[in-house]
């Protein structure tokens, strides 16, 4: 049942008069008491049983005034964990309406609080989350970012081959024109070659018929002098004969001699004669050694001519066979500069064709530059959208960091306050 | 004067008086003759005479083998003996007056006496001394 306090008040005050009231009419009944006491032992009881409901009441009232008073200080201090109670009373009066309020104020409090708390949390690992995100996609920002710049270097360094392919087949192109040019000189030079080594072989024809006179000269030169030497050698013959009759004759003078002087005086003249046909004989002897001599080294002479002869003939020979042999080699020339010649052509021919072929690569090259330059400009535009994205990315970034911080911040915030009451 | 035919014995120059001489043949039909001494080259057929043929410088005791194709036929008086010698070519007249002995020390055989000609020495032949020595030698 409930009582209001004011109520509570006046019931008191009425216990107490009704109590003195009581008393006042018990005491003449009781024993021991003297008359004269009565009132005053009635007084004292009433004020007695006053003191005693008053004090009950009133620490019934403060104790429920600290109570609350506590629970707000622990409400102030964020504990919602506790409910406020209040001393049970059969009479449940303004005080336990207020602990009521108070208990419901605290519950939808700690509704909130969790609310709050709940949502600053979730809102906290969403920005981590979205932190984590914005990271992975910062990093592949950046992937991106590095890749473009490898391509971008990548197109330069297309590009600078592009270039310097077309510097190459540039020279190739004028290597090809030189090699043609030297084809042109070598056919030239064939032609020179194939008109001196018909010369040549016309000359050494000629020469040829030459030597094959001077060699029918030289033999017949040859043949005059075998026949001078058995001319010569006749001769000598003769002189042996003309030695035999000298020394015959010297024989026959020293034997005239010999018979002049047997014969004495008579054969004095004879002796003389003798003598005379003797020196002759002599004179005629030395004559014919000398002859002989002479003979003997014109023979000599006319072996070495011979044999000079012969070897001018074994020389005219072998020039012969070299002639020959220099025709031959004329003619090989001929043949080998006509060969050259007919290959010079067909490389002029070759690099003709090479020629134009090389000025369609060089065309195709020079699309490929521009087709690489296009792409070079290209990666450069994707280069700085893509580095535009990654600032984006870090503004981005930078603000799910705010916005995790703040959530920290609350999250910190709503731990002040206790929802549950502690385990121990 | 006195006519000396010269020829020549190994490196010397020899003499012989040509009265001693019958005549000087050429290359004759030497015969062999059997059993014969060194110095006896054989026989020849001299105008029906049949004469020996000496190897003079082989007598003599000269080295070398170096004969001419002449030969001296001597005369009767020596014999009729035929040397084979070298170098017969000339018959020189010389002065007898001139003759020297053979002076001490001159070791060649057979000199009867030196004289000189033309600026040579002609040794002349002692003929009695080759007679003598052959004479020896074909008496043993």
């Amino acid at each position: 049942m409930r009582i209001e306090i004011s109520y509570k008040f006046i019931i008191g005050f009425i216990i107490v008069v009704v109590s003195g009231i009581l008393v006042n009419l018990v005491v003449p009944y009781i024993e021991g008491i003297e008359p004269e006491f009565r009132q005053l032992f009635s007084i004292l009881c009433s004020l007695l049983v006053g003191l005693i409901i008053g004090s009950a009441f009133s620490r019934a009232f403060s104790g429920n005034i600290r109570r609350l008073t506590s629970a707000g200080d622990r409400i102030r201090q964020g504990d919602l964990s506790e409910d406020v109670k209040v001393g049970d009373s059969h009479f449940p009066d303004e005080i336990s309406d207020l602990a009521k309020a108070m208990n419901q104020f605290q519950a939808s409090l700690r509704s909130l609080v969790g609310d709050i708390r709940n949502i600053a949390f979730r809102v906290a690992n969403s920005s981590q989350s979205l932190s984590g995100t914005s990271q992975e996609m910062s990093a592949s920002a950046q992937e991106v970012a590095r890749t473009t710049d490898q391509i971008s270097k990548g197109a330069e360094t297309q590009a600078e081959m592009v270039e310097e392919s077309t510097r190459l087949f540039k020279e190739v192109a004028i290597s090809i024109k030189l090699v043609a040019s030297s084809a042109k000189a070598v056919a030239d030079s064939a032609d020179l070659t194939l008109e001196t080594a018909r010369s040549g072989s016309d000359m050494a024809g000629s020469s040829l018929d030459s030597i094959r006179q001077v060699l029918s000269e030289a033999e017949s030169s040859g043949q005059q002098m075998v026949n001078f030497i058995a001319q010569l050698q006749k001769i000598s013959k003769f002189v042996e004969v003309i030695n035999g009759i000298a020394q015959k004759t010297n024989l026959l003078a020293l034997n005239a001699t010999i018979e002049a002087a047997r014969a004495g005086e008579y054969g004095h003249g004879f002796a003389v004669v003798a003598e005379e046909i003797r020196k002759l004989a002599d004179s005629s002897k030395t004559s014919a050694d000398e002859i002989t001599g002479l003979v003997e080294s014109i023979c000599k002479e006319g072996e070495q001519v011979q044999s000079s002869m012969a070897q001018v003939i074994d020389e005219m020979e072998s020039g012969r066979e070299a002639d020959d042999r220099t025709n031959q080699a004329f003619s090989d020339i001929t043949r080998n500069a006509e060969g050259t010649r007919s290959k010079a052509s067909s490389i002029a021919e070759l690099t003709e064709q090479q020629t134009s072929s090389a000025e369609r690569i060089t065309r195709a090259i020079d699309e490929i530059d521009r087709v690489v330059s296009d792409n070079a400009a290209a990666t450069e535009q994707v280069s700085a959208a893509t580095q535009e994205q990654s600032a984006a990315m870090e503004e981005m970034a930078q603000s799910v960091k705010e916005l995790s911080n703040m959530s920290e911040s609350m999250l910190q915030i709503v731990k002040q306050f206790k929802l549950v009451k502690d385990q121990d | 004067m006195a006519l000396i035919l010269t020829y020549s014995l190994g490196n010397d120059l020899y003499g012989l008086e040509i009265d001693a001489i019958q005549e000087i043949i050429e290359n004759p039909v030497l015969h062999y003759v059997p059993r014969a001494e060194g110095v006896l080259t054989g026989s020849i057929n001299f105008h029906g005479q049949i004469l020996a043929v000496i190897d003079l410088p082989k007598l003599l005791g000269f080295a070398g083998n170096q004969r001419d194709h002449r030969h001296l036929v001597l005369t009767s008086e020596y014999r009729s003996l035929v040397f084979t010698t070298c170098g017969v070519e000339r018959i020189v007249n010389l002065e007898m007056e001139f003759l020297q002995p053979p002076p001490d020390g001159h070791d060649r055989p057979a000199v009867r006496g030196i004289i000189d000609f033309n600026e040579t020495t002609i040794n002349l032949l002692d003929t009695d001394e080759v007679t003598k020595q052959l004479e020896d030698i074909f008496a043993e």
